[in-house]
């Protein structure tokens, strides 16, 4: 068998498996995607060329987050998700943090994140249904957090 | 680490508060040190990975993080463990209540 031929039977096969839920770091799988700078670029190295529809997803945030360092932010939706992945837009880099959803788990988190000024926070869910949904909420922050 | 996992009906919730400086870049930088922060945080229950994150130099200094889960019940361990940019990786259990 040539090994070209022998490489493309071994792609069909693997195809064909059960999904088995491995638990991906997305640090080594898009490594690029941490260094993007502005909040499209980071998308498109996450998640490619998406057209997320605005909804299902609830993104809750302070009005005013008082300390730039510890911002909380809720993540909640009832859509079932292959990842969720956050960004916001003042940061030097666009990319917070990409939860890798496992399968029938609920998408119900809360982390506490830095940013250096007022600006946005953006969600994207990545449904196992293969389409996207986003989320965006804008608010102040009276004292920067990438610094101290 | 500080762990809390307490059974609610048929969902675990979950509180995770992890010791670690999260040192961005620019922070390192001011201080003459290497950056250094948190980059994956993955917790199992009964053999299985329920919860999987992974992260940058954003998240806050001793970082909190919360999320829920199926699959396991009271009595059953979870574990939680992250690894830093470093490499450093960390481990801790708790029951779940």
């Amino acid at each position: 068998m040539k090994r070209r031929e022998f490489i493309r039977i071994g792609a069909t096969a693997l195809m064909s498996l059960p999904m088995i839920s491995f638990s991906k770091d997305f640090r080594k799988e898009k490594p690029d995607a941490w260094t993007s700078k502005k909040l499209d670029d980071a998308i498109k190295k996450v998640y490619g060329d998406i057209k997320p529809t605005e909804k299902g997803v609830k993104l809750k945030t302070p009005e005013v987050a008082n300390n730039g360092g510890q911002i909380p932010i809720k993540i909640k939706s009832k859509i079932p998700a292959k990842t969720v992945a956050v960004f916001q837009d003042v940061n030097p880099e666009s990319l917070v943090a990409i939860f890798d959803v496992m399968e029938g788990q609920p998408v119900d988190y809360l982390i506490k994140i830095k940013m250096k000024k007022t600006g946005s926070v953006y969600v994207i869910l990545e449904g196992t249904d293969g389409k996207f949904y986003s989320a965006k909420s804008s608010f102040k922050v009276a004292l920067g957090g990438c610094e101290g | 680490m500080k762990i809390k996992a307490k059974q609610k009906g048929d969902i675990v919730k979950v509180k995770v508060l992890i010791k670690h400086p999260m040192l961005t870049y620019d922070q390192a930088k001011k201080k003459g040190t290497e950056a250094n922060f948190i980059t994956h945080v993955t917790a199992k229950a009964n053999d299985k990975v329920v919860f999987d994150l992974s992260s940058s130099q954003f998240l806050s200094k001793n970082p909190l993080f919360r999320f829920s889960f199926v699959g396991a019940k009271k009595g059953d361990k979870l574990e939680v463990t992250y690894t830093d940019l470093k490499g450093n990786t960390k481990s801790s259990s708790k029951k779940i209540k």
